[in-house]
């Protein structure tokens, strides 16, 4: 039997690195969709080309971009993939306030251009849509399920919706197995520098390190449900194994705040946050979301899928790989990539 | 302190055209897309530098797919100069993602031009042009009159983009220039342009860390010349009496076999030991003998580049070493 193909969009992102690994060590063939960038924007596969582990024959990437319609259209009538998990967006949720139209050019109207794509080639494959928490935004009950009216409050989140209920809508009219996956935030050592957590975290290794001095911080009482994101795209992968395409939460259940966040980064490296953390009110969001906390009984009860690492464990781990990171640049060790 | 607006400024082009500017005493704002990773290598430099960035070094995020975010930096920014760098530019990925190269290289710059119309205090704009608008000329070397004629999808949107920054110069009186810039490299070159793919292999090579190189016509004919001349000329084009168009260029014509033999004999290696010859990297249409005449930008601008091959290979290998 030949092996399953899997197309992953966004496969240069956090979750599409530990994806594109999971679906490799399952036997896949991976294609991973890239935009072209004049700098190396592949610096989370290096696991895969480094570690031996990994069939790195079975990866291929192609360049492509979601704003380009009949680029995604020739891709997935070449590649015929059984499997299509749609990742990339610009998932900032800050900057999705200083560029709002191209985050919604790129997050929602992007997934119906590869929606359209999959119908025009009249191949069938399983569809996942990387859907949102920030699509509760206000939140209209706690904890949030399934069943929860959304209430975004953000260009992205916004946007995050309309993929999400389009996703539905082939689903419901074309009949395509495809699911949403409501993530609630999920962090890791290939976190995004600029997402709160990594933020924090490599800060409390530069501190320690004598690297850095200071950290300026936005509202350290925004709490969200964090959990690992290693473990949540197994989540991915077990929706599209189901006999029908369905939307699940995939979450921890737990809220925490900056706050905690801070205290656990900076014990992990024994150093008092207080005496480096600075508020600048210049990292307020103009809208802030409500309690984030997402219930994943769903999930659970259909997927056998429930979070291991919890917050503690994953701020910490998060910090030593910061700490391992930085001393292996000092030491030379990690090349300088541009 | 003059303000100077950039997009495209984590390119190549774009960091050292911030050096030069930042040197001349200009506070330079940088448009910059989202990414995930942090990647703006070219820039860290003086984006770890607190007595720069923020100060005399500023980043906004917009895409040139967003229109109003553009507007809105431009109107906040009010920049006495626009060097408009950004655009997917690399000509055989052209080929595959080609409605995204021209939206942005030709629908960004219609766009631009449009949000500069109408600010109350138009600034100068430079547009950095390509020789990859004459394709296939119908003279050798080409000037500013040679007749736009492009073979990919690549030139034919910067021949769009340049064909109306001269209608926007002529209807609306706007100070609007084209660079019509030939190859210039550097060791900040994209690691997908063959030259710098070149110059690193010949020195992972002789550090054990890679074994051969694959190439696809080794007989293709350019000219290249150091990327730190080019940006000069973008600054002394903006400086000019009158907004006109100039070509940039050395003049001289080099292979690509001219560059390999240059990069291995940095790296103390025999080159025909290493160098694969690879089908699938030819081009599906090489563009014909494309070589600069500069004459002009020398009589107007005081422009004289370096036309030392060899110096500028050595100092991409010896970057990587």
């Amino acid at each position: 039997m030949s092996s399953k193909k899997a197309l992953i969009t966004g496969i240069t992102g956090q979750d599409g690195s530990y994806l594109a690994e999971l679906l490799l060590g399952k036997g896949y063939e991976v294609h991973g969709l890239i935009r072209r960038a004049s700098t190396f924007n592949t610096s989370r596969l290096d696991a895969i080309y480094t570690d031996p582990h990994f069939p790195k024959h079975q990866l291929f990437l192609h360049y492509g971009d979601l704003a380009d319609a009949s680029n995604l259209s020739r891709l997935v009538g070449k590649i015929q993939p059984d499997e299509v998990y749609n990742l990339a967006a610009q998932s900032h949720v800050r900057v999705s306030f200083d560029a709002p139209e191209y985050t919604a050019d790129v997050t929602a109207t992007g997934t119906v251009r590869l929606l359209e794509a999959i119908r025009e080639t009249g191949i069938r494959p399983r569809f996942y849509q990387a859907s949102s928490s920030e699509m509760f935004g206000l939140v209209q009950e706690v904890p949030q399920k399934e069943t929860t009216p959304f209430y975004p409050r953000s260009p992205y989140g916004c946007a995050k919706v309309y993929s999400h209920w389009i996703t539905v809508n082939y689903r419901e009219s074309y009949g395509l197995h495809a699911s949403n996956g409501i993530l609630f935030n999920h962090e890791s050592p290939r976190r995004g520098e600029t997402f709160v957590t990594r933020k924090i975290t490599r800060a409390a290794a530069h501190i320690k390190l004598g690297l850095q001095d200071k950290l300026f911080m936005g509202n350290l009482d925004s709490k969200r449900d964090w959990g690992y994101a290693k473990e949540y795209v197994e989540a991915m992968w077990l929706m599209l194994q189901q006999p029908e395409g369905d939307d699940y939460v995939v979450a921890t259940n737990e809220t925490h705040t900056i706050r905690e966040c801070l205290d656990v980064a900076f014990g992990q490296v024994g150093l008092d946050w207080h005496k480096h953390v600075e508020i600048d009110p210049r990292y307020y969001r103009p809208a802030e979301v409500d309690l984030l906390i997402g219930d994943y009984s769903k999930a659970k009860a259909k997927l056998g899928w429930e979070p291991k690492t919890k917050f503690k464990a994953l701020i910490g781990l998060m910090t030593d790989a910061d700490v391992k990171l930085i001393q292996e640049q000092l030491a030379g060790k990690v090349r300088r990539q541009d | 302190m003059p303000t100077a607006l950039i997009t495209g400024i984590t390119g190549q082009d774009g960091s050292y055209l911030t050096e030069h500017l930042l040197s001349l005493g200009y506070a330079v704002h940088g448009v910059v897309r989202r990414t995930s990773t942090l990647e703006r290598s070219r820039l860290r430099h003086l984006y770890g530098d607190p007595q720069i960035y923020g100060r005399s070094l500023i980043l906004h995020y917009a895409d040139l797919e967003d229109p109003t975010s553009l507007r809105r930096i431009l109107v906040k920014v009010a920049p006495d100069e626009v060097y408009h760098l950004a655009g997917q530019s690399h000509v055989g990925l052209s080929f595959e993602i080609a409605e995204s190269t021209v939206d942005s290289v030709a629908m960004g710059t219609l766009r631009l031009l449009e949000i500069i119309r109408d600010l109350p205090k138009p600034p100068r704009f430079f547009h950095a042009a390509s020789s990859e608008i004459f394709g296939r000329p119908a003279q050798v070397p080409q000037d500013e009159a040679t007749p736009m004629v492009p073979v990919n999808p690549y030139g034919a949107a910067k021949a769009f983009a340049a064909g109306l920054v001269r209608i926007y110069r002529e209807k609306h009186g706007l100070f609007l220039v084209n660079g019509i810039l030939y190859n210039h490299e550097s060791p900040r070159r994209g690691e997908n342009f063959v030259t710098r793919k070149i110059c690193r292999a010949a020195a992972a090579i002789s550090q054990g860390r890679q074994e051969f190189l694959q190439l696809g016509d080794t007989s293709a004919q350019r000219d290249w010349g150091d990327a730190r001349d080019y940006v000069r000329g973008m600054w002394l084009a903006l400086q000019h009496p009158q907004p006109e168009d100039f070509i940039f260029a050395t003049g001289v014509l080099h292979t690509v076999q001219d560059v390999v033999e240059a990069a291995f004999s940095v790296a103390g290696l025999d080159w025909q030991k290493y160098v694969r010859r690879d089908e699938r990297l030819l081009r599906s249409q090489e563009p014909f003998a494309l070589v600069g005449n500069a004459a002009k930008a020398e009589r107007l601008l005081g422009w004289r580049p370096g036309k030392d091959l060899q110096a500028l290979v050595r100092w991409m290998v010896e970057a990587e070493l």
